[in-house]
């Protein structure tokens, strides 16, 4: 199995902050942004020295939870800052993007760090299309759309031009091409029918997050029989399982970690605005079952326990989900607790990770 | 075969020794239709076509309800016959687009009477295609799975009359040549008009990949992708169809220009 890092831009916020989404601009504190993104450098060395295969980043807007509104800027700025650790960009929100640009910036990385970039490319949460004023309903045909052409402009080696729905251009041709041919290591991410059906189809990975192993397990049964259905079997690195874990010392100190967590969220949208992007957002689902969207939860812990304990969950999380790359917040994004990650981020490295390379 | 489109009219013109049938719609300047293997069909995105130019769809001889073509040897002497039906219905220059089958017609005859085609339009054209594909064919259902993208957005195509779909077959199994014809692709680089390539980037027939070679040989070629169509471009996505060819034929290659206005308010 291999461990992929989800680093987040810790901003450690004080503790006046305003708690609702989005979080006034007003309030933000230069100095603690420059300290979090010179942690985010530490971190990625860090993990990189203690066996990590990936550091992951990911695309979030408007608050200090995850600061990294351009994950192609934070893959760059750590390319240059390790040496062998790959770097996951899971991934650019790509109904709210440029395909041609996603397309263009991932070859540029893909190139300046070859072989160390993976893509995942993402429908993104709801509340994010707020940030470039996107109707929600459109999100889903506009990332199959936009992962089609970003997939097109790296393979196609003449000049094209795009008729779609969404997206229409007369000229494509980019220059850089991946250094990886065809293309860097791709993943659609969700646990949508159409993630699925997409992935299989472009014989890309999957990336499911968060849910529990059953029903991933269903989210990656149905990827896997799509794939089948198109002539291909995807391996143990074709699956992602991304996911909150509590590692302490022991099973008793991990558990009283969770009993003291917040039961919200940090940064919670109103609950009238939820109530409206609830309603317009009406197509998500677990491998073609309809699931309402998620606009502001929690997001549930899947790992918790000392090493022993979180060592046979990672194993029935390889045997249930059939996840070979799990992609991991240790503790909470966004609860500013630090030296709290770094100590669990050691542990993970000493005590769970040389246990579970050959699972 | 094919369901009667009200906006089209039928006519017929005597040329090269056939009478051919033709549907014609609309005002302005001339398009030539040349139609795939299965036949003419006049699909939504042509009557999108019909209100910008006067249409011209030729049912080509052999094809549809015209008497069996035993006569006709190779593909540069059908589009010789089409050019001779263009000139008999007066009209000397025109703008020329070919579906599948009919795209390699098409190329023919551009290489034939350059100076009559103003611009080159070609539908997922069959005239470059891998080595061993065979056209669709089969079961009505069997038909739409290589045609369409999405089949079950359509009603099932009719059973078709057996003694016309065996004499197109005989018809396009003697016309339609190598996979790679090197005499034409030689002559095509020789072909100054400008050309506009569309495939459906969920074509099962011909891959869109084959796009690229019409753009290495063309001299002046565009190539476009109609998201989310398969080889039935114009059935599947009408509107993109017609307005990525309309806004071709009208500005040649000056269409990459874009002219949409994004001003929200002014």
């Amino acid at each position: 199995m291999k461990v992929s890092y989800f680093e987040t831009g810790r901003y450690v916020p004080p503790p006046d902050l305003p708690r609702e989404w989005p979080v006034p601009a007003g309030s933000y504190d230069p100095e603690t942004g420059a300290e979090a993104y010179r942690g985010m450098v530490e971190r990625a060395r860090f993990v990189e020295e203690l066996g990590f295969d990936w550091v992951s980043v990911s695309e979030h807007h408007y608050s200090p939870r995850i600061l990294t509104p351009s994950p192609v800027v934070s893959a760059a700025y750590l390319a240059a800052r390790v040496d062998k650790i790959k770097i996951a960009l899971l991934g650019p929100i790509v109904p709210v993007s440029n395909p041609i640009r996603v397309a263009e910036e991932l070859a540029m990385l893909d190139t300046m760090a070859p072989g160390r970039v993976v893509v995942g490319l993402l429908r993104g949460t709801t509340n994010e299309y707020l940030s470039y004023d996107l109707n929600p309903k459109e999100s889903r045909e506009r990332t199959d759309e936009g992962m089609e052409l970003i997939l097109k402009a790296w393979t196609e080696p003449q000049p094209f031009g795009w008729q779609g729905r969404y997206f229409q251009y007369r000229t494509v041709s980019i220059w850089p091409r991946p250094q990886c041919q065809p293309h860097p290591p791709t993943y659609a991410l969700g646990t949508s029918a159409e993630a699925g059906e997409f992935a299989a189809r472009h014989r890309l990975g999957i990336g499911l997050s968060y849910g529990s192993f059953e029903l991933m397990a269903k989210s990656a049964r149905y990827y896997r029989e799509r794939c089948a259905e198109y002539g291909w079997e995807p391996g143990p690195d074709d699956i992602i399982y991304r996911a909150n874990m509590i590692l302490a010392d022991t099973d008793d100190a991990a558990e009283e970690a969770l009993a003291r967590r917040d039961k919200q969220a940090p940064f919670p949208v109103r609950p009238g605005l939820r109530e409206a992007l609830l309603q317009s957002d009406t197509t998500r689902n677990i491998a073609g079952e309809r699931r309402p969207a998620n606009v502001g939860g929690v997001l549930p812990i899947s790992f918790c326990g000392g090493p022993d304990r979180i060592v046979e969950q990672l194993r029935r999380c390889r045997e249930e989900v059939g996840a070979g790359i799990v992609d991991l917040s240790l503790q909470d994004p966004g609860t500013g607790d630090v030296n709290g990650m770094m100590c669990a981020l050691e542990l993970f490295g000493k005590k769970v990770l040389p246990r579970i390379g050959d699972m | 075969m094919q369901t009667p489109n009200p906006l089209f009219r039928e006519g017929w013109v005597e040329a090269d020794g056939f009478r051919i049938r033709y549907m014609e719609a609309g005002q302005g300047k001339p398009l030539i239709h040349l139609h795939g293997a299965s036949g003419m069909r006049l699909t939504r995105g042509y009557d999108l076509l019909s209100r910008e130019f006067r249409v011209i769809a030729f049912e080509m001889p052999g094809f549809g309800s015209s008497p069996e073509n035993t006569r006709t040897k190779t593909m540069a002497e059908l589009a010789g016959s089409m050019a001779a039906a263009a000139r008999q219905l007066g009209i000397n220059k025109f703008g020329l687009i070919g579906t599948s089958f009919g795209g390699k017609v098409a190329l023919w005859l551009s290489v034939q009477e350059p100076e009559r085609v103003e611009a080159l339009v070609l539908e997922a054209p069959a005239a470059i295609r891998p080595v061993g594909s065979e056209p669709p064919s089969g079961s009505p259902q069997a038909m739409a799975r290589g045609f369409y993208a999405h089949p079950e957005r359509y009603d099932p195509l009719p059973e078709p009359d057996p003694a016309i779909q065996a004499k197109m077959r005989a018809l396009v199994a003697r016309l339609r040549g190598p996979d790679r014809d090197t005499d034409l692709e030689n002559r095509l680089k020789g072909l100054a008009m400008p050309v506009l390539v569309l495939f459906g980037t969920l074509d099962c027939a011909i891959p869109p990949e084959m796009g690229r070679f019409y753009k290495q040989l063309l001299p002046n070629c565009h190539l476009v992708f109609v998201y989310d169509a398969g080889h039935a471009i114009s059935t599947e996505r009408p509107e993109a169809f017609a307005e990525v060819t309309v806004d071709f034929l009208n500005r040649h290659e000056a269409f990459v220009v874009n002219r949409a206005e994004t001003v929200i308010h002014p």
